[in-house]
């Protein structure tokens, strides 16, 4: 972890989980429940990152993507920012902050290309720039986010773990489909899906992460959050989201 | 959550009255204006949107998201962001003047110790930017700016990066050229604080000379300089230089005594100015480490800043951006600082290339505006994506999806049974 991250405003933003399980009273009106809102989050991250894979930007840029989605309806609700534009213009800001742009046109080409017949998924140019001005303004202008990757590496590094790089990333990808970013430091998350790849792994980490003066308690905690995602984690996601978009205002 | 109230009741254009226009900046119109709801007067940016439908300026963006989470007294403050029109608009505190005017101003008399104090405050800025791992990368006297109480903060962040992760690539085409470290003028995209050192080093050599230190006309005449001042460096001052991207040998060249190019100056301030100089990156003292030289403690102490000299007042209009007039004596310009940024015919710059270009896109704009020079710039961005690849991929698995997840999750549980 970065010595900057205390100091940081993402560490001063950091909330309570049930300060982010908040259903805006829009959306509550239009029969959104809390589990409803989850979802919707779990399907635009998966959005989020189905478009970072065409457009090409690193898995940082998807990280910091999602973060901003997640933050933004903190304060804003599903009815006024229509999510599947809230995912688009998501990636486009994050490009640009960290420093690898995407162009918005390109955006609304592999649309089309992915969903040519539905519209509901689809957005000009126009309709990204406009919610990005939005976006920014939701997010307060803080746009410098910390993430787990980093000190996943050297946590591991650390541990003499790096065989199981791969899978804990694969975990730490997860985490973006639930709020943890929100809510913890990223660290915190890196050695929770430290802790589940080693248990699953059959590898002795108990020594290494006694060492470590973290929390264990805190850490524990954010693994069985994970656990318990992967748990409630179906197959008819897809079939559930639509159901959930009919509730909120269509597009002319 | 006093934050999220906030949220609500600010952003609105009529908390500030507006005032005269200051200047052409960087990317757009930037004017003064009184905060009504702090009664300070502010300086205010409009950032004009790009013509390529790119939504909010790359370099706005940059700005807006370092200066964020850099709050110290010696950084230029931004107090608010909001929209209105369709434009974003940026709110700084208003700086009087900067530290190119005072240099230049030949009827300011510059003492040892108010030297002393404009470079402390410029070392203060840099380390608290280091130790927030973000590289300035434009050190020059226009971008340090001076409030009215006598406060220098470093301003224009607009070229700045993090440098968290050490084997990324950045693009050497930073910093005015004069200003410009000898690692960049060799190519090396792998640079860390010190090219800022560098920076902050001409800066304390012009506040001695009254001039600007190192004048090269172009990158190899840049070095030229550099190398006639300090001499060629030998493989064992620098070991690295050999491998740098665009390393070329130079004839070599005895290094003079510093005190013959700065007769005026105190033995501490010639050795720290050394430090600062000092050919390989890995050797030159850092931002912190300069503040703690000596320089700092011995004798006279920095002026305290509200006693500083500073240009006159001209009037109401006193502005950042000071007016340009060839019949005021001699006067020293940096290069028109877009020039030196901008490189539209290097192909090889990936990523970095792209933003070259849209700056380079800016300066067209804002030249047209003012010059109402016509320009036939075709305005086409090089992509750098590959279309070949349409295959939509499926949504992203979960990375645990076996049956053995309650398992799992049994035995974590028993796992951690660890006292407190």
């Amino acid at each position: 972890m970065a010595a900057n991250f205390w100091t940081s405003t993402h560490y001063k933003q950091l909330l309570d989980q049930e300060e982010v399980d908040v259903v805006q009273q829009l959306d509550r009106d239009r029969g959104i429940t809390l589990e409803d809102f989850k979802l919707v989050k779990m399907h635009i991250s998966n959005y989020i990152t189905r478009m970072a894979h065409l457009v090409k930007v690193r898995q940082r840029v998807v990280a910091t993507a999602i973060t901003y989605m997640r933050r933004v309806y903190i304060r804003k609700s599903l009815t006024e920012f229509d999510p599947r534009l809230v995912a688009l213009t998501s990636l486009y800001l994050a490009a640009k902050a960290e420093e690898s742009t995407v162009q918005a046109r390109l955006l609304v080409f592999y649309i089309k290309k992915i969903y040519p017949d539905d519209i509901r998924y689809r957005f000009d140019i126009k309709d990204i720039l406009e919610m990005e001005m939005k976006i920014l303004e939701a997010l307060n202008y803080y746009l410098v986010v910390f993430h787990p990757y980093r000190s996943l590496t050297q946590f591991l590094q650390d541990a003499g773990m790096m065989d199981l790089m791969q899978f804990t990333w694969g975990i730490v990808n997860d985490t973006y489909k639930m709020d943890l970013i929100l809510i913890h430091p990223p660290h915190l998350i890196a050695l929770a899906c430290i802790y589940i790849a080693s248990v699953s792994k059959d590898k002795d980490s108990v020594a290494w992460f006694e060492e470590l003066r973290v929390d264990m308690n805190v850490v524990k905690n954010i693994s069985m959050d994970i656990l318990d995602f992967y748990d409630g984690m179906k197959n008819n996601i897809e079939e559930r989201v639509n159901v959930i978009f009919s509730k909120l205002p269509s597009r002319s | 959550m006093a934050e999220l109230d906030n949220l609500i009741t600010k952003k609105v254009a009529d908390r500030y009255l507006k005032r005269e226009v200051l200047g052409e900046g960087t990317y757009g119109v930037v004017y003064k204006a009184i905060d009504t709801k702090t009664n300070q007067t502010v300086a205010i940016k409009k950032i004009r949107l790009g013509k390529q439908k790119e939504g909010v300026n790359f370099t706005a963006l940059r700005e807006i998201k370092l200066l964020k989470e850099l709050t110290d007294p010696n950084i230029i403050a931004l107090i608010d962001a909001f929209p209105h029109k369709g434009n974003l608009h940026l709110v700084f505190e208003f700086m009087e003047s900067d530290l190119e005017a005072v240099i230049r101003d030949r009827n300011i008399v510059l003492s040892p110790a108010d030297t002393k104090s404009y470079l402390q405050m410029t070392l203060k800025a840099l380390a608290f930017c280091h130790k927030k791992w973000v590289l300035h990368r434009d050190m020059k006297p226009n971008n340090l700016l001076l409030a009215a109480d006598g406060q220098l903060k470093l301003g224009d962040f607009g070229l700045a990066r993090i440098f968290g992760s050490p084997d990324r690539r950045f693009t050497h085409q930073v910093f005015a050229r004069w200003y410009r470290a000898p690692e960049l003028l060799f190519g090396t995209k792998q640079y860390g604080p010190a090219v800022d050192i560098w920076g902050a080093a001409c800066v304390f050599a012009e506040l001695l000379l009254r001039r600007p230190f190192l004048q090269g006309s172009s990158d190899i005449d840049q070095l030229g300089k550099i190398f006639a001042a300090f001499g060629t460096p030998k493989p064992a001052q620098w070991p690295d230089m050999i491998y740098l991207p665009d390393y070329v040998e130079y004839q070599y060249v005895p290094a003079p005594p510093l005190r013959t190019l700065f007769p005026m100056a105190s033995d501490d301030a010639l050795d720290l100015l050394s430090k600062m100089f000092a050919y390989d990156p890995k050797a030159r003292i850092s931002a912190q480490q300069a503040l703690e030289h000596r320089y700092f403690t011995s004798h006279p102490t920095a002026t305290n800043p509200a006693s500083l000299p500073r240009p006159p007042q001209k009037g109401d209009s006193n502005s950042k951006v000071p007016e340009f007039n060839p019949n005021e004596g001699p006067t020293v310009l940096s290069p028109p600082r877009k020039l030196r940024r901008v490189m539209p015919n290097r192909s090889d710059g990936g990523e970095e290339n792209i933003h070259n270009a849209e700056k380079l896109d800016d300066h067209v704009s804002g030249s047209r505006l003012t010059a109402g020079a016509s320009s036939s710039r075709n305005d086409t961005i090089p992509m750098s994506i590959d279309f070949s690849v349409f295959g939509s991929r499926p949504p992203p698995r979960p990375t645990i999806n076996s049956a053995d997840r309650t398992h799992l999750k049994r035995k974590l549980d028993l796992e951690f049974q660890m006292p407190e």
